[in-house]
């Protein structure tokens, strides 16, 4: 008989399938965390610009909303506190931490030939770690309920489900690792695992003392605590952020040059020198009078060591482009992932500088550090998100595009604002650090710190245009450009060699 | 649809360049920590270091924890945040008149820090710094700030 398919009956429809909550398709994770970066980037540089509105007129633009509550009154602050744990924070867990961990699930099945053990681990990960910053960040700006400390400012309910979220990303990686034919998996592995490892351990740990410090059952005193956030947002800077940005690098440079790697060995020999030096250099931030100064010397050292493990990456990869340098003036991932480079040797010159006991004296108490820190997380971490973000974002969402204009533009913007950012707090560090020296009165040191941190605004705002030409290239991409098809990794049998 | 290709090595050894290099920056590394092991740690960092009288000190450090934004450019006040004048005569403000009587001498250097056992019981969390990233400020500078406003009027 036949039927009129104007006019279906319920039982001539095809029977309708159960979509799960949380979608399972390959990519899912990877796609959702870098599209949640790409937003958080945006939000980081906005409010980044606010940041630098306070920087430099720290007594004005200050709002407070009072809001009755069951439980009392809640106080809504815009201020220069609050502001600024809004950007650190934005910046380190939204952008780079979702970019990061983007990273992690796009690269790991192509280099262990399967697709993730579960996609729905990753991608319930990606909706934890999301909801967990957004109400974190609503939570800086009510003082009552936010902590104290460097990047521990989150109020324990939101640590916990961040460490939800970091666990399930951690249980996706690991068992995709485990369940891999791979016995020595390509080196971006390697420096994932440390990577998420030290996420988990760093951010759990930390958010336990807080814990028992709330439920009275251990608190460190105050300079204990202060001595403990240092540590881990030093460690967050070198195990975590750069562990994800060297191994990002190790994957998109030979695959955009389609070179082999030019040596393993080499590769290992700066993840085992990276690995050490990396876990010890923190200890440099435990500077107080209540340490012995020989822990903290392990750490000067360490740090100062690290210009090897920087040194060896460098190498590596530039040697890898062997032959394939026409791809250096051409615009896409190469040109993203050379100025990552660039900044890795940088900032490692920079903190090797600022180990030195002389440039500490001068500079330990002024903007130099910020400076260096933003050439870490807007110059080397940035970049080699951003080269990733040019390598991913076609084959996620499958379409063909690449070297446009708006790439060109996102790069050169991009580079100038971490450039001149970085640069005008380190310039202004030195002067202030100078001006220390010579007891200068408050109101001479802000009359030059003034223009330094100019500087740092018009760095900041390079940085927002460049987050918004990003944000623009891929809305293009999505909306205007030819649908294409890319390597997927569907599972260890249809491709069981793949990388 | 294509299949991805492994990324190979060119070569599986280290280069002989590099073992040099290495070994020696670590040997330097090794001797300079043998030869710099002594030495003390200044209080902890985050905030500008001392560099002249008393009251400099403490202006500087006023100036650079970001404490004027709430409390005004004076110190007097400003929007819900209380005046930090005639603290020399005890907590100006209701809720601290209780930590005022338990603490005589140090309560303000308490309430500053915040984290301290002794105002856990209050719930809030120490005084915020604006110069860079949020951290604490130092016992050390706290007291020199607590000098300096008990001179104010």
């Amino acid at each position: 008989m036949a039927v009129n398919p104007k006019k279906l009956r319920p039982y001539d429809q095809p029977p309708k399938v159960r979509r799960p909550i949380i979608p399972n398709e390959p990519d899912n994770a990877a796609t959702a965390f870098l599209v949640a970066a790409l937003v958080w980037f945006l939000a980081a540089a906005g409010i980044g610009l606010l940041w630098v509105a306070y920087q430099l007129f720290p007594d004005q633009l200050t709002l407070h909303l009072e809001m009755p509550t069951v439980s009392g009154v809640l106080t809504f602050e815009l201020s220069p506190a609050t502001t600024t744990s809004g950007f650190w924070n934005s910046l380190v867990y939204g952008w780079l931490g979702n970019a990061g961990l983007g990273a992690i699930f796009f690269i790991t099945p192509r280099l262990l030939g399967r697709r993730l053990v579960s996609e729905t681990m990753a991608a319930g990960a990606a909706a934890l770690w999301n909801i967990g910053l957004a109400a974190g960040l609503v939570a800086l700006y009510v003082p009552q309920l936010s902590g104290s400390g460097a990047l521990t400012e989150f109020p324990l309910p939101v640590a916990g489900v961040l460490l939800l979220a970091l666990l399930l990303a951690n249980a996706a990686f690991w068992r995709t690792v485990l369940a891999s034919a791979e016995r020595q998996p390509y080196v971006s592995i390697w420096y994932f695992g440390v990577a998420l490892l030290a996420l988990l351990g760093l951010y759990g740990l930390i958010s336990l003392a807080q814990l028992l410090s709330v439920v009275k059952l251990f608190s460190l005193p105050a300079t204990g605590m202060a001595l403990a956030t240092a540590f881990y947002g030093r460690a967050l800077e070198t195990l975590c952020l750069g562990g994800m940005a060297i191994g990002t690098l190790y994957y998109v440079i030979p695959r955009a040059a389609a070179n082999p790697l030019y040596s393993w060995g080499l590769a290992m020999l700066g993840w085992l020198l990276w690995l050490g030096l990396s876990t010890l250099a923190p200890l440099a931030s435990l500077v107080d009078v209540s340490v012995p100064f020989a822990i903290t010397q392990i750490g000067n050292v360490a740090t100062f060591l690290l210009v090897l493990p920087a040194f060896l990456v460098v190498a590596n990869l530039l040697l890898s482009l062997s032959g394939r340098w026409t791809l250096v003036l051409s615009p896409g991932t190469i040109p993203f992932a050379l100025v990552a480079l660039t900044f890795l040797v940088a900032n490692a010159l920079l903190e090797a500088l600022g180990s030195l006991g002389s440039v500490r004296a001068l500079v330990g108490s002024t903007e130099w550090g910020i400076g260096v820190r933003l050439f870490a997380l807007l110059g080397t971490a940035t970049f080699a998100f951003l080269a990733l973000a040019d390598h991913a974002f076609p084959r996620l969402l499958r379409r063909d595009w690449g070297g446009t204009l708006l790439a060109e533009a996102t790069l050169w913007t991009a580079f100038a604002g971490a450039a001149v950012a970085g640069l005008a707090l380190i310039a202004g560090g030195i002067v202030h650090g100078s001006l220390l020296a010579q007891a200068a009165t408050p109101a001479e040191m802000d009359g030059f710190v003034f223009w330094f941190r100019l500087g740092l605004g018009a760095g900041i705002g390079l940085t927002a245009l460049a987050a918004a030409v990003l944000a623009l290239n891929v809305f293009l991409m999505y909306t205007s450009a030819r649908r294409a098809e890319y390597a997927i990794v569907l599972d260890a049998a249809a491709v069981p060699a793949a990388h | 649809m294509t299949v991805p290709t492994p990324i190979e090595s060119r070569t599986r050894g280290i280069p002989g360049w590099a073992l040099t290099l290495t070994g020696g920056m670590v040997l330097a590394g090794a001797l300079f920590f043998a030869t710099n092991p002594s030495g003390s740690n200044p209080p902890i960092l985050g905030t500008p270091q001392p560099s002249g009288s008393g009251g400099l000190n403490a202006q500087s450090i006023i100036k650079a924890a970001g404490c004027q934004a709430c409390h005004g450019p004076d110190l007097a006040g400003q929007a819900a945040f209380p005046s930090l004048h005639g603290v020399k005569n005890g907590p100006t403000s209701a809720n601290l008149q209780q930590l005022g009587k338990d603490r005589p001498d140090d309560w303000a250097n308490l309430w500053i820090a915040g984290t301290d056992p002794a105002v856990a019981g209050i719930a809030r969390n120490g005084m915020p710094v604006f110069a860079g990233p949020p951290t604490n400020l130092s016992p050390e500078e706290i007291a020199t700030v607590v000098e300096y406003l008990k001179t104010l009027p």
